[in-house]
């Protein structure tokens, strides 16, 4: 096996059966190398979140397989994958998705909490040096439930990378940010890909954004072309 | 780990403030009627066994008559024989207790009694001129008599030591003296079964409340009951033991049964009706506790569901996060674990409170002045044990629901 893959799904097929029986990913076949920025854009119910839950570990009703960093997941069962994605995945969704009852800060730390592998000082710390990255350092102590759109956003973008995560998967995570702050995530996500060799696999809409990446995955009808 | 999961628990239980105010009063109020119930039963129980025990002894050992001899042809002659038996005649057999001295003995060396009296029983008519009424004169052993039956504290007048000294000294039962039209330091003069009468002196009064007692029944000395009876200083009709505790009196009744020539009973097979009552009496309180335990489960079972489907979203991100099944298991159980502690503790205080304010409430009959009521740690830690155990259940069964959910469901849409 190569070891530069951070990513390989293999003939990924997924119907849904409600309210009929329907394919929306056709065998698609994918490979993302470490450190790689890769874009996944194409229009609007092309199948692109459905292909990225499959990819993040959260779907699991799909046929083909999935590795991530060598290791096959197609198969494990749902407390093993939870662990897996604790470590190794950060996801940003496209609809936003803070715990709505708790402060920005702990939003932001609770994955690195669960993971348990620092101290609580240490994940604050850290938590706090990735909100000042996204511009958010005076939100820290606000419920989550009382920023605007654009800025949980951006506590979603800054949880995801708590653990350092080997992949970094966004479901549109600039789609509500205005251009300022777009570049700014951009620039994060590519110098996480040069110093860290952090794999990110974004969907997205702004074709700027997708140009400056390493490569665009384009999706029509379930399909890549 | 757990203390993220107990911190995520402590947010839901304290952003949703008045839900769990509701739930923790659920249980409070489960707990606390539990506590009050079996209190309040208990105490009843207690009054009555106090009652029941002024009258009756743990065991009673007496003579038992003789056997049934109703067909004693058939005895000797087995199979058809005709005989023919002439003159027949039923010969006296013996009545009371012989040998009690070693009897007396014998029951003093187990190690569960705590006393024994002895007794000479006899059915009399007291009477006052022309007023006659039928009843129990009890000779009795002045001091052993009181351990056992605390008599002494029954006395509305005079004293019951005054039995001890006078020899010609009578103590009766307040409506027994209150029939006859009799007070204190009157004669009254006493008529045997064998048609010996004799005059004693009204030396005392007592009242137990129980009615049967009080209306039939008078104390004289032992050995002025011997004299009366024209037996000798050895005659008792009956043995009264009491044992340590009086729940149990099987061990002593087995142990000695065997090897006293008579009925050796004890006051549970004589009275099964007061087991009975009480008995039955703490069925209610357990069936009226635990249904009231029941409907609060369902209480915080339905507010847990609730609590589940509202934060049914927050679910789905912890577990996209990377939280697992028993983590949100426990997640949901810790806030039915707080609710139940905390309804529990308070819980037992009101129900303390409340079975006080009982307590305090007047009730004037069969010689109590106030409801009954026991205060007895069992009951206060059953009923924090089982109430937890309530909301252990109520709070698994939706916590098990949550840990099931599939976070891709939820998030896709
Ligand atoms: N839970 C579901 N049940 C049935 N069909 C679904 C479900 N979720 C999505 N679909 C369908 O699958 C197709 C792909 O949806 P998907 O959400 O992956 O599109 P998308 O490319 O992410 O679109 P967008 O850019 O609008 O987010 C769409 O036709 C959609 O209607
Ligand atoms: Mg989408």
């Amino acid at each position: 096996m190569n070891n530069d893959i951070a990513l390989k799904a293999d003939h990924i097929v997924k119907y849904f059966y409600e309210p009929q029986q329907f394919q929306v990913l056709k065998e698609v076949s994918i490979e993302v190398k470490k450190g790689e920025f890769v874009s996944l854009t194409g229009k609007s119910g092309s199948g692109k979140s459905t292909l990225l839950y499959i990819l993040s570990t959260m779907d699991t009703s799909y046929e083909g397989s999935l590795s991530i960093n060598g290791g096959i997941l197609t198969g494990k069962s749902q407390n093993e994958l939870a662990a897996f994605r604790n470590e190794h995945i950060g996801f940003v969704f496209q609809f936003h998705y803070l715990l709505t009852d708790f402060s920005v800060i702990d939003n932001v730390m609770l994955p690195a909490l669960k993971l348990n592998k620092k101290s609580k000082a240490e994940i604050e710390e850290k938590a706090y040096q990735n909100l000042k990255m996204l511009g958010l350092e005076d939100q820290a102590l606000k419920l989550a439930s009382k920023l605007s759109g654009g800025q949980q956003q951006r506590v979603a973008i800054a949880r995801a990378l708590i653990n350092d995560p080997s992949v970094i998967m966004g479901d549109e995570p600039t789609g509500n940010l205005d251009s300022k702050n777009t570049d700014i995530v951009f620039d994060i996500f590519r110098e996480l890909t040069l110093t860290r060799h952090q794999t990110i696999i974004t969907v997205t809409h702004d074709d700027d954004f997708a140009g400056k990446s390493d490569r665009i995955i384009q999706m029509s009808d379930g399909l890549i072309i | 780990m757990l203390a993220t999961n107990l911190k995520i628990a402590k947010v839901h239980l304290t952003s949703k403030i008045k839900q769990s105010i509701v739930a923790v009063l659920g249980v409070t109020f489960g707990i606390s009627m539990y506590v009050f119930m079996n209190s309040f039963m208990t105490g009843v129980n207690d009054i009555q066994t106090e009652l029941a025990f002024t009258s009756i002894s743990h065991i009673h050992i007496y003579n038992d008559g003789p056997p049934d001899n109703t067909n004693l042809v058939k005895k000797v002659y087995k199979g058809n024989v005709a005989i023919n038996i002439r003159n027949a005649r039923v010969i006296q057999y013996t009545e009371g207790i012989k040998n009690t001295g070693e009897i007396l003995a014998l029951v003093r060396k187990q190690p569960e009694v705590i006393g024994i009296t002895p007794q000479v029983n006899i059915n009399v008519f007291f009477r006052n001129g022309s007023n006659k009424i039928n009843g129990t004169l009890s000779g009795v052993d002045v001091d052993n008599e009181n351990r056992i039956f605390n008599i002494a504290s029954y006395m509305t007048s005079g004293s019951w030591n005054g039995l001890q000294y006078r020899h010609d000294g009578v103590i009766l039962g307040l409506d027994l003296a209150h029939q006859l039209s009799l007070n204190i330091n009157d004669n009254l003069n006493l008529l045997t079964p064998d048609g010996v009468s004799k005059n004693y002196k009204i030396i005392g009064i007592f009242q137990t409340n129980v009615k049967n007692v009080d209306k039939s029944k008078a104390y004289i000395n032992i050995s002025s009951a011997r004299q009366l009876m024209d037996k000798n200083q050895d005659y008792v009709t009956d043995l009264q033991v009491n044992v340590r505790d009086f729940e149990i009196t099987e061990p002593v009744v087995a142990r000695i049964a065997p090897v006293i020539p008579y009925k050796v009973e004890s006051w549970q097979t004589s009275n099964q009706q007061l087991e009975a009552g009480s008995k039955l009496r703490n069925i209610i309180a357990q069936a009226v506790s635990l249904t009231i335990l029941l409907v609060a489960g369902f209480g915080i079972y339905n507010i847990m569901n609730m609590t589940i489907n509202e934060k049914i979203r927050e679910i789905a991100i912890l577990k996209a996060m990377g939280f697992s099944g028993r983590d949100v298991t426990q997640i949901f159980l810790a806030q039915a674990i707080v609710i139940g502690v905390i309804g529990g503790l308070i819980g037992m205080v009101l129900g303390f409170v409340i079975a006080d304010v009982v307590n305090h409430i007047p009730f004037k009959l069969g010689g109590l002045n106030y409801l009954p009521m026991a205060y007895r740690v069992k009951d206060y830690l059953l009923a924090f044990i089982f109430g937890l155990i309530t909301t252990l259940v109520a709070g698994y069964l939706p916590a098990r629901k949550a840990s099931k959910i599939d976070p891709v469901d939820i998030i896709r849409g």
